[in-house]
């Protein structure tokens, strides 16, 4: 009892990094293309929940409202849609392994020579803990339109400037497509369909027989 | 009481040790779940009545005195139900689907405040929290449309996850003006933010009032209530996501649905209507307690679904999208500009 | 101009709010529905429901095995065999009305030259297989003799309109 309650978060930590591993490597080895999504989904809300225990409370809320509710679902809404072939999916694996290893091997490297270096990996370092009424949230916008201004701003500009030419190069109007246009629709008001029309009532004698 | 409560938790500490933080955690987790379950049991029974009343008919009156058994009676007939899982079907995500639907409904009551301090987790991004927490429900539908392999169940929950994932973009714009006003994330200072002395003056809605529309609007459409219930339109698609659920499974998704419209009921009171405060801040009004406030508020709005629900025809699914996408997000991001240039004028009384 | 009014017009959201008012001002109006078994709709002499024969006062059957009811039924759901009896008059030996088959558009009872099918205001009757609901002879008979006093009653409320 003593060991779980001074270990705790050590042990919500290895928790959390076991479910990411393992739902890492059923999204690569998942027959399922839907079920390998939905591995993923889990690995990101793990990985939600690692960020949590370093009270990166802010991080890991965008997280799961970002990718798991939205990007992944409009994910999910495109891998349930296709009729995937496997067989062919696989026809390339052994030409293209060798490649795969070599650029696996080189971020082994990579993440080794970042990590393994003292420099630029604090590993040993442990984080202070903050007081309660510390906002992570406040300090991360403190940052970004402080310190960080110019490079959050130009990154927001790529982002704009990718969403006006991902919307420019699919914008095209047809001419022989039928479509209505909704907001006619709904102006419509009653005077301009409907024409009253007062008249006398015929007599019935008046009918030719 | 809130001594008693303290002397409780004390001897609780005492006796237990550790293992006595867990158990009272959930203790309150179930003095907070039981009451909504309960509700959405009686919720549906209010639905009935209301729409009964509207349509000028009385509504469910055989089980029970004035109906009022009759929500009992639907809860054993489910229960009773053989469950049905097709043939076809993805045995484990048709059965974890509705447990997919109705978790997130519940985990986001978490942070929700009843009165002043009366939440069960006091989080400084609580609203970031219920904003995720409502984003995960959709999860629920979209697997189990696809698991069922059914074409009515999958477009149904095509239909559900395009809405919900439009939805929430007007909805969570409507929240940051919240954020502008109240200038904090934590659901229980934006409550006290409301408070200025001058009791229902003070709320959000009057300088918010059109975030409220669109939010409450939103809400609606995300809980996928009618007029925005294109994901179960009978008419076309049988009954949507859940066409191929009996017994439990579709109880699970019923409880999902009422639970989620309970909570936008009660997001709404919080954050717009100034959540346990009184509307008037003067002597007998500001005595009764603000649970009482808190849960009328939480009725009104309430009978506000079902008043639209007995109120407007369906949408069809281009004008459902229009409107979240051409009137809803310009609304919101001009509204979010207009409220931050106010709050640097000297007229910002809020 | 217009379109700039229609455009704020519809913001306030106008005609919604008219909707709702509506269902408002009915949820307040008084219900109409009847609660059936405790209450009942009241019934026109001419309700045409469960089929019945009538005898005449002395106790003879009006049946003579004309078949002209057999022959208009639209659904062919009548059917009659006819012998001679004892006495040398025409009777039928059977005759059945199938009423899963019946749409009670009550041709038979016009057709009746002397009124001896006849459509009864009987409406709650049930059967709990299919057969149940296929009518006899002696079936029909009883449920005329149960009911003559009505039946009668409506026949003579109806006469002056034949």
């Amino acid at each position: 009892m003593d060991f779980v309650t001074s270990n705790f978060e050590t042990i919500v930590f290895y928790a959390f990094a076991a479910m990411i591993v393992f739902a890492s490597l059923r999204v690569i080895t998942a027959r399922n293309p839907v079920h390998a999504v939905l591995y993923l989904v889990l690995a990101f809300i793990s990985s939600a929940g690692v960020w949590l225990l370093l009270e990166a409370e802010f991080l890991a809320i965008a997280l799961v409202l970002v990718y798991v509710g939205a990007v992944m679902v409009l994910f999910l809404f495109v891998v349930m849609m296709l009729d995937i072939n496997l067989v062919r999916l696989r026809e390339g694996f052994w030409r293209w392994f060798p490649f795969g290893v070599v650029l696996a091997a080189i971020m082994v490297f990579e993440m080794v020579w970042v990590l393994g270096n003292r420099r630029t990996a604090e590993t040993g370092a442990h984080l202070a803990k903050h007081a309660a009424n510390y906002s992570n949230t406040k300090e991360l916008g403190r940052l970004l339109y402080t310190d960080y201004a110019y490079p959050f701003e130009i990154a927001a500009v790529i982002l704009l400037v990718a969403m006006v030419a991902a919307i420019a190069l699919t914008l095209r109007r047809r001419k022989d497509a039928k479509s209505q246009d909704v907001s006619a629709q709904v102006a419509v008001k009653k005077a301009d369909r409907l024409r009253i029309v007062t008249m006398q009532a015929e007599r019935k004698d008046d009918q030719p027989n | 009481m809130m001594e008693l409560l303290q002397t409780l938790e004390n001897f609780g500490q005492n006796l237990l040790g550790p293992a006595w933080l867990p158990l009272w955690t959930i203790v309150k987790i179930m003095v907070i779940v039981l009451p909504i379950m309960g509700s959405v049991a009686y919720l549906t029974l209010a639905e009935r009545k209301i729409l009964g009343f509207m349509q000028v008919r009385p509504g469910p009156n055989r089980v029970g005195y004035w109906g009022l058994l009759q929500p009992l009676a639907d809860g054993i007939k489910l229960l009773m139900k053989e469950i049905i899982i097709p043939s076809s079907a993805n045995k484990f995500l048709f059965v974890a689907a509705p447990v997919l639907a109705l978790a997130p409904a519940l985990a986001a009551w978490a942070v929700v405040p009843f009165g002043d301090g009366m939440e069960l987790a006091n989080v400084n991004a609580g609203l970031l929290y219920i904003l995720a927490m409502t984003s995960l429900g959709v999860y629920g539908i979209i697997i189990a449309g696809w698991a069922s392999n059914s074409k009515y169940a999958f477009l149904g929950a095509l239909r559900s996850a395009a809405q919900i994932v439009s939805y929430e973009l007007a909805m969570g714009f409507a929240l940051v003006c919240v954020l502008l006003a109240a200038q904090s994330m934590n659901l229980g200072d934006i409550v006290r933010g409301q408070q200025n002395g001058y009791g229902l003056l003070g709320w959000y809605f009057i300088p918010l009032f059109p975030m409220f529309v669109v939010y409450f609007i939103a809400g609606v459409a995300e809980t996928n209530r009618a007029p925005f219930d294109l994901a179960e339109d009978e008419a076309t698609i049988v009954a949507g996501f859940h066409t191929e659920y009996s017994g439990m499974g579709f109880a699970l998704f019923f409880l999902a649905e009422y639970a989620n419209m309970i909570l936008i009921a009660a997001l709404t009171s919080v954050m717009f209507l100034g959540g346990w405060l009184s509307p008037l801040d003067i002597a007998p009004f500001n005595k009764i307690p603000g649970l009482f406030w808190m849960l009328g508020k939480m009725s009104v709005m309430l009978f506000l679904f079902l008043w639209f629900r007995a109120t407007f025809p369906r949408y069809r699914y281009d004008q459902l999208m229009r409107l979240g996408w051409k009137v809803f997000i310009p609304l919101t991001l001009v509204w979010l500009v207009v409220i931050a240039t106010w709050m640097q004028t000297p007229y910002w009384l809020w | 101009m217009n379109k700039l009014i229609n455009f704020f017009k519809s913001f306030l959201l106008l005609e919604l709010l008219k909707g709702m008012s509506v269902t408002g001002k009915y949820f307040f109006a008084p219900h109409v529905t009847v609660q059936y078994p405790d209450e009942k709709t009241p019934q026109s002499f001419r309700f045409r429901g469960l089929h019945a024969q009538r005898r005449y006062a002395n106790g003879e059957e009006r049946c003579i095995g004309c078949k002209l009811c057999e022959a208009v039924c639209p659904a062919l759901a009548i059917k009659i065999e006819v012998a001679e009896r004892e006495d040398g008059t025409r009777r039928t030996t059977q005759y059945d009305i199938d009423l899963t088959k019946c749409i009670f558009c009550g041709f038979c009872e016009e057709s009746c030259p002397v009124d001896a099918i006849v459509e009864t205001r009987v409406f709650e009757y049930h059967g709990e297989k299919r057969g149940d609901l296929y009518y006899t002879k002696p079936m029909l008979l009883e449920i005329g003799d149960k009911y003559e006093e009505q039946i009668a009653k409506d026949r003579a409320a109806d006469a002056k309109y034949r």
